[in-house]
């Protein structure tokens, strides 16, 4: 063949393979395109991010400081009267005269942190105890398998404690505070993440590049480590997301039943629902701000655990 | 006139093409070969042909929509399984995605109607009916929780209105053309309590239970043992002596190809670079695919340690057939000719794509 | 439909072999076998019960198996799904702990090591797995890929370790520029050559390919077949070589075994075993092959054998294969065949000279 023959068909090799990878790419790729085709996951990453960027910014973008009672005269408790909303409190004032947009705002941030803080302990503990039971249980022997089994009959056992009544007994030993919220939701969640992890592992454990890696004489921590860990995180993340869905509404819940920072004037979604039940009915709307709050945001991650599931969801994934 | 026609048929998924005008005729009682390697386009072929493929833009994109997955489940009538995961049938290589779906045209004439511009439901009908097929994977290709006898009875209520003990006595004798024995007790069986071979029987049992005129069978053994292979080739060939039932086989497999096909057709790329009668083909194989494909399987037949001539690349060298002759670039006979546009297919009884077949032969 | 007129029942002779008491004959070639496999044999427990679990029976997966391939040579292991060959390959590389029987390659004993000392053992054997993309870690590129294994043994500097990584690349025909590309970016075939590649890292005596070829496209089948024969003279490797193919094996290999069911049932060299089948099984397999010929399959002769293969947690008496066997007798039911050879280097397990 000559070189310009060569070369043309390179070029034309080129030509055809350019007008198919328009099309593919790498799976991440893929999956990050279905993500952004995807209306749930659109949706979601919008409430997530709006909530985010308010967390965070919060004390910068609240109008008012969420603790003081600048309109405490306005507010006439025994004869229903709560100012609604108005051009200078737009969400209207609370029970004390404060002004309810700004708390919410300052209180996305408090429902973030716990959120978080909490999936994380679930995640962490959760991942250590999976882990290492899957571990065990694939490499450790006959001694391995009856680790594994103690570590999994345990979790099972507080799989099956309803969430709440863990969180409860939990908070019930620390008091009330703050951080009592994220430990209690954290350690709820923890059966959840050794669970999956564990499964997820012991899939990865199966297959056929585990098994090339043992005949290769990788040593067993190594396999775990750098084959088995890696590819078995991806669901377990996934998972994450979901969580913090529920770890918001557990936490607004043991806020909500006076479990959560004991501070009065600090702003919390759940503790604000909790106060405004004594108004109910003179005033939902104190109700319905942070209810709405938490069932949004907690919708917004719903949605983008479950979007980015999917899309990571291998049999959607072409071939090539 | 052939019972199936299939002219210029064209199948993209999007920017990438599937199948690029493909034609071809299978008569009454006649075997039919597609052959080619994975991303020919010849299970797309198939798919469009029984109109099973997610239609064009204008289709919603269904949850988990492979095109496989909705053709088990639609073949049968309903309780034939969904999970058909199946990659092979969709070959790779291409941006088809769920939403995607998929464009056809041409023509694929069955018995004097145009297949391709029948409306869902009069195609429906047909389906089961006329014409039937048969997957691969004849484990997701069954509903993993209904008796397989429920599963043929309701394709024979559906498309022959037999019903209760009518029916299963059908079923009953069905299963045991099929070669399987003591039917009666089987048709209360589930998918998992048979071994491979009996679920492809299972299969084939549905697709035969109303007579159709035309069998399509896309990789059928591929999944099987070479023991069970030659069983289920037998009863398939049965079935075409006995009922006069046209078959399309698809398959990589040349061996399944020289012992049960009259005409085959290999595609490259989405198109035929050969077609011919069977003797044809394999004694004067005159594309240099074929002749390549022939190089390289090892045969039982040949003097022992005779060495394999494979073909060089693989399917991802590539060239458009608009700008040449897409196999050129794997090809050892490649001529300037080869990449100044596009190569017609020459001949009738025995065509082929390759502008140099006269000068190498 | 009958599935058996092709059955030669007639041909079947009635007269169980005299056997003469033959005295084991030594191997007649000069090089010792590399591998030598004695009564392997792999069960594995069916556990039942919720609570408390209890051993109800074993799946006899390889149920004593002897062969040796010889240094240099390539041995065919060749069966249907479910008659353990691929349990066999396993458990000589001890990725399956055998439950009884004994493994050595050159002067080692296999079945004796543990623990660290069988870790390191693994550089001198090693497997070609039938998955490409399974069979390598999705995240890992193919610096990562290769330089492993080396890692893990202790063999060489980062610089060194990529220079071997390079020329093994080299050898198995692709580039230096893709070690930095993942598994997914590549097709079929050069993946299997990637598989290839991480094998031969070691430079390993023994290599176990596990259904090379037959996760790949037909064109691909054979540059892989023609590789595999071509490191073998430049490695200087032994094969293990594990298929349903037929044709494959045949191509492969100079040695043939044939498993049914847990048990060899034939072994000989290439020629001999396609030339002169002597088991019934494994002439229905040989007739059995679709031959890419339309005027030999017109005439083929072709042994359909009935039923599907027994569970090999309760495997047929006497004879495992008289179940399907178009020429089993009474005896095939009551004796277990002998292992015995038939021709020189032409073992079979039949009651019958066919």
């Amino acid at each position: 063949m000559t070189i310009a023959k060569i070369e043309k068909l390179d070029r034309l090799i080129e030509a055809s393979v350019s007008a198919r990878e328009a099309q593919t790419g790498s799976l991440l790729r893929q999956s990050y395109r279905r993500l952004r085709r995807s209306p749930m996951a659109v949706t979601g990453a919008v409430i997530v991010g709006l909530f985010v960027v308010v967390a965070i910014l919060g004390p910068w973008i609240a109008p008012y400081d969420p603790t003081a009672q600048t309109w405490g005269r306005e507010v006439f408790l025994n004869r229903n009267i709560f100012p609604g909303p108005r051009a200078e409190n737009w969400f209207g004032l609370d029970h004390l005269g404060r002004d309810m947009f700004s708390r919410m705002i300052v209180g996305a941030r408090q429902t973030l942190l716990v959120g978080v803080v909490a999936t994380l302990i679930g995640f962490v503990a959760g991942a250590v105890i999976g882990g290492v039971a899957a571990a065990a249980g694939t490499f450790g022997g006959r001694w391995g398998e009856r680790v594994e089994a103690v570590l999994m009959r345990t979790v099972d056992v507080a799989l099956a404690i309803p969430m709440l009544l863990l969180a409860l007994s939990v908070a019930a030993l620390m008091g009330p505070s703050l951080s009592t919220v994220m430990v209690a939701v954290g350690v709820a969640q923890i059966p959840i993440f050794a669970r999956l992890l564990r499964g997820s592992m012991l899939a990865q454990a199966h297959s056929d590049y585990v098994l090339a890696a043992v005949s290769l004489g990788v040593p067993k921590g190594r396999i775990v480590v750098s084959h088995i860990l890696p590819n078995s995180l991806g669901p377990v993340i996934v998972q994450a997301t979901l969580v913090l869905a529920t770890a918001i509404i557990e936490a607004a819940a043991l806020s909500y039943l006076g479990l959560g920072n004991p501070d009065p004037g600090s702003a919390e979604w759940g503790t604000m629902l909790a106060d405004a039940q004594r108004f109910l009915s003179g005033a939902p709307q104190l109700a319905i701000y942070p209810a709405v709050a938490i069932i949004v945001t907690a919708l917004g991650f719903t949605l983008l655990g479950e979007a980015m599931r999917e899309s990571l969801d291998p049999r959607l994934r072409s071939q090539e | 006139m052939a019972l199936l026609e299939v002219e210029d048929l064209r199948v993209a998924f999007g920017a990438s093409t599937a199948v690029d005008g493909v034609s071809f005729a299978v008569e009454q009682g006649k075997i039919v070969g597609l052959v080619g390697e994975s991303g020919c386009g010849k299970s797309v072929t198939s798919l469009a042909v029984m109109g099973l493929l997610p239609r064009g833009r204008a289709a919603k994109g269904r949850k988990g929509d492979q095109p496989v997955q909705a053709a088990a489940e639609e073949v049968a009538g309903g309780s034939v399984k969904a999970a058909v995961a199946a990659p092979q049938a969709v070959p790779a290589g291409g941006g088809r995605r769920r939403g995607g779906g998929a464009d056809v045209s041409g023509r694929a004439v069955f018995d004097g109607t145009d297949l391709l511009s029948l409306p869902p439901a009069a195609m429906r009908r047909r389906r089961g009916k006329d014409l039937a097929m048969v997957f691969q994977d004849p484990l997701s290709s069954l509903n993993p929780v209904v008796p397989i006898g429920r599963q043929i009875t309701e394709v024979l209520e559906r498309h022959r209105g037999l019903k209760g003990d009518k029916a299963n006595k059908e079923a009953a004798s069905l299963l045991d053309r099929v070669g399987i024995p003591d039917p009666v007790r089987r048709l209360k069986e589930y998918p998992h309590q048979l071994s491979g071979g009996m679920r492809q029987r299972v299969l084939i049992a549905i697709a035969v239970a109303c007579a159709p005129r035309l069998l399509i069978a896309d990789e059928p053994t591929t999944a099987l043992d070479v023991t069970i292979q030659a069983q289920i080739l037998e009863l398939l060939k049965d079935l075409v002596d006995h009922e006069g039932t046209a078959l399309l086989m698809i398959t990589h497999d040349l061996g399944v190809v020289a012992g049960m096909c009259d005409e085959v057709n290999v595609l490259y790329s989405g198109r035929v670079v050969e077609s011919a009668p069977v003797r044809e083909l394999f004694a004067r194989p005159t594309h240099p695919y074929t002749v390549g494909l022939l190089g390289s399987i090892p045969r039982l037949d040949l003097p022992l340690h005779e060495p394999l001539t494979p073909i060089r690349g693989s399917i991802a060298d590539v060239i458009r057939w608009k700008d040449g002759c897409a196999f050129a670039p794997r090809c050892d006979r490649v001529a300037d000719a080869c990449v100044a546009g596009e190569p017609a297919l020459v001949g009738s009884a025995h065509a082929h794509r390759c502008v140099m077949a006269e000068e190498v032969a | 439909m009958s599935t058996e007129d092709h059955a030669l029942q007639d041909e079947s002779p009635q007269v169980p072999v005299q056997r003469t008491a033959e005295p084991e004959l030594p191997a007649a070639s000069a090089d010792p076998a590399l591998l030598e496999v004695e009564d392997l044999k792999v069960h594995f427990p069916i556990r039942r019960g919720v609570v408390v679990e209890r051993t109800v029976g074993h799946v006899r997966a390889v149920d004593g198996v002897s062969l040796q391939v010889a240094q240099g040579g390539t041995y065919g292991l060749v069966g249907e799904s479910g008659c353990g060959k691929t349990t066999f390959g396993r458990a000589v590389l001890r990725l399956e702990e055998p439950t009884g029987g004994r493994v050595r390659l050159g002067d080692d004993e296999v079945t004796s090591l543990k623990g660290e000392r069988l870790r390191k053992f693994r550089s001198r054997m090693q497997m070609v797995f039938q998955d490409p993309l399974g069979s390598l870690n999705p995240r890992h590129n193919v610096d990562m890929l290769l330089s492993e294994p080396l890692k893990v043994h202790g063999v060489g500097s980062k610089e060194e370790r990529r220079k071997l990584a390079v020329e093994t690349l080299d050898a198995v025909g692709l580039p230096k520029t893709v070690l930095e590309r993942f598994p997914h970016e590549f097709s079929g075939g050069q993946r299997q050559r990637l598989g290839i590649a991480r094998a031969l890292m070691l430079r390993p005596d023994l290599i176990v390919c596990d259904e090379p070829v037959s996760a790949l496209d037909v064109s691909i089948q054979a540059q892989v077949m023609n590789l595999l024969d071509e490191l073998q003279g430049e490695f200087g490797l032994t094969y293990l070589v594990i298929a349903h193919d037929l044709a494959v094996v045949r191509h492969l290999s100079d040695r043939v075994g044939v498993m049914y069911l847990g048990k060899l049932v034939e072994e000989a060299d290439s020629e001999s075993i396609y030339e002169h089948p002597r088991h019934p099984y494994t002439k229905a397999l040989l007739s059995a092959v679709p031959q890419p010929d339309p005027e030999k399959e017109a005439t083929r002769e072709r042994i359909i054998l009935k039923g599907d293969l027994p569970s090999p947690a309760n495997p047929p008496s006497g004879c495992r294969f008289r179940t399907r066997c178009p020429w089993a007798q009474d005896i095939c039911a009551e004796q277990e065949p002998e292992w015995r050879e038939a021709a020189s280097g032409h073992k079979v397990a039949c009651h019958f000279d066919l």
